[in-house]
């Protein structure tokens, strides 16, 4: 169980860490040019 | 037929070469194409730039060998760009420069600094053009069958035409046109590698069963992924040809679009090259070199055009990188240390010219250390992280520490480029392999400039009013020209 947790892991959470990131510079420029 | 899509490709670069030329009337335009560039080409020549050989065939490469762990480096770049955007290049773009060493002289008010600054990156870029080099013979081996010593010849030769022809201009636009190739290259290829696998599923259970370690954490040691990922961190930040791409877009606006569009194509492309490096390991898990295993995908799996297109996207992903590294090693031989130290009088047309032997000089030094034997047989991924190293080791602190302390000082600066690199290289040398050599390098770097700045005189408000708003308000703008100290 624990395999499939780890390998669950670290395939798809590089995926959805990712994403995250590009979400939350995207809110931070929107941020940013609403004139902070 | 996968000669006649290269073919197409090249005149199509060539084109924009030419077009370029023309479009080229100063050494503003040469150098950072006018600083008029909007987000999307902007954003795309950072994002190309980015991608080297060292995605597409150096990443598949060490995923073939130690598994999926390493992609978790590729996180280090969003927050890195977000560093920049957020921190770094409001402050940096207020003086708009041609060259990085030209910053490093305006802040630090010193021709020696601006001289250290352009050797480093003079030496640096032999070193990582050699990488793309081998690359190129690579792929030149495989698609043409030809003798990998004639590819190189052949890679350096184009890639030095077209960059000393059309300058920043062309290589921008080069870029821009390399990264769709890129990305319609293995969006094109993930499918189909998938569906001769037969799925996804299929294919990460193939793949764990051919390397238990694919999918752990212990392919690479923590420590090591760890600090391989601090080194992309701070030489995503720091290294010339990246913030020269800041002066080359318009305003802070563009560049913080263009910054998005960079992290959303270079992840996305990351994601799946990787997916593409797991394919690799069911499809060959015996390679000499990993390096070899996305031409060798290219050529044996995927349909002809397809993998002539995806060809064509790997020699895009270097050519995009070298040439904006042979923009930045002409410019310094140029503007930074031949019309500083020796020629300050220089005509135009007089720097241009020495800017263009320049390009020519620094693309043809790598070829001959490799036809002589160094640095041959290095995985190529390892080259282009020493280069990373180098950079962040050398330019982070007096970059971004330039802009946020005021009490910076010439000296300061001076011995953490010099200490950095040296502490860098020694440790790639000597020190323990499982930590990167940024993190000596690095720390020894930021040790000398802090200790350095501190029992040194203060910089002079000429050399700072440029950068720090609280300095330029206390007195009147100076016009004293301070690189001349």
């Amino acid at each position: 169980m624990s395999m499939i947790l780890e390998r669950g892991f670290i395939f798809w959470g590089l995926f959805l860490v990712s994403a995250a990131t590009i979400v939350g510079y995207w809110l931070w420029m929107r941020y940013e040019e609403d004139g902070g | 037929m996968q000669l006649l899509i290269f073919a197409a490709y090249f005149a199509l670069v060539f084109g924009i070469g030419w077009y370029s030329l023309q479009a080229t009337s100063n050494e503003e335009d040469y150098w950072i194409a006018g600083g008029k560039l909007g987000w999307a080409v902007g954003g795309a020549t950072l994002a190309a730039t980015h991608t080297s050989a060292g995605t597409f065939i150096g990443t598949i490469g060490i995923i073939h060998t130690v598994g999926w762990s390493f992609g978790w480096l590729v996180l280090s770049i969003p927050f890195a760009y977000w560093f920049v955007a957020a921190v770094l290049a409001p402050r940096f773009t207020r003086e708009r420069e041609l060259t990085l060493p030209a910053f490093i002289g305006r802040r630090y008010y010193s021709k020696a600094a601006r001289s250290v600054a352009a050797v480093i990156v003079l030496v640096a870029t032999v070193v990582f053009i050699q990488a793309q080099v081998v690359a190129g013979g690579l792929v030149a081996n495989i698609v043409f069958g030809l003798p990998t010593t004639t590819g190189m010849v052949l890679f350096t030769v184009v890639l030095i035409l077209y960059t000393i022809v059309g300058g920043m201009i062309a290589v921008a636009y080069t870029d821009f046109l390399q990264l769709i190739v890129m990305f319609i290259g293995a969006a094109v290829s993930l499918p189909l590698a998938l569906r001769h696998l037969d799925g996804l599923g299929n294919m990460l259970a193939y793949a764990e069963a051919m390397n238990p370690v694919t999918f752990t954490w212990q392919g690479l040691p923590g420590p090591l992924l760890f600090t391989m990922g601090l080194a992309f961190m701070l030489g995503s930040v720091a290294t010339p040809e990246k913030v020269i791409r800041l002066y080359a877009m318009k305003d802070m606006k563009t560049i913080r679009r263009g910054i998005l569009f960079a992290i959303i194509i270079v992840t996305v492309v990351n994601l799946i090259v990787m997916l593409l490096a797991v394919g690799g390991m069911v499809f060959f898990p015996q390679l000499p070199t990993g390096d070899l295993a996305m031409p060798v995908i290219a050529r044996t799996v995927l349909p002809t055009f397809i993998g002539g297109l995806m060809l064509a996207a790997i020699t895009s992903a270097m050519m995009s990188t070298v040439d904006s590294l042979l923009i930045v090693a002409g410019s310094a031989l140029s503007e930074d240390i031949y019309q500083t130290l020796f020629d300050p009088d220089a005509s135009h047309e007089r720097r241009l010219w020495i800017a263009r032997i320049g390009i020519g000089v620094v693309g043809v030094a790598p070829l001959i250390l490799l036809l002589s034997g160094v640095g041959e047989g290095e995985l190529v991924q390892l080259i282009v992280l020493l280069f990373t190293a180098l950079m962040a080791s050398s330019f982070f602190m007096p970059v971004v520490g330039g802009v946020l302390w005021q009490g910076a000082t010439r000296e300061g600066a001076i011995a953490a480029m010099i200490g950095g690199v040296v502490a860098c290289g020694l440790w790639e040398v000597y020190g323990s392999s499982i930590i990167d050599p940024v993190v000596p390098g690095f720390l020894v770097s930021a040790v000398l400039f802090f200790a350095v700045s501190l029992v040194t005189p203060r910089p002079p408000r000429e050399a700072l009013t440029p950068y720090f708003d609280e300095v330029s308000a206390r007195g009147d703008r100076s016009t004293i020209d301070v690189t001349q100290g």
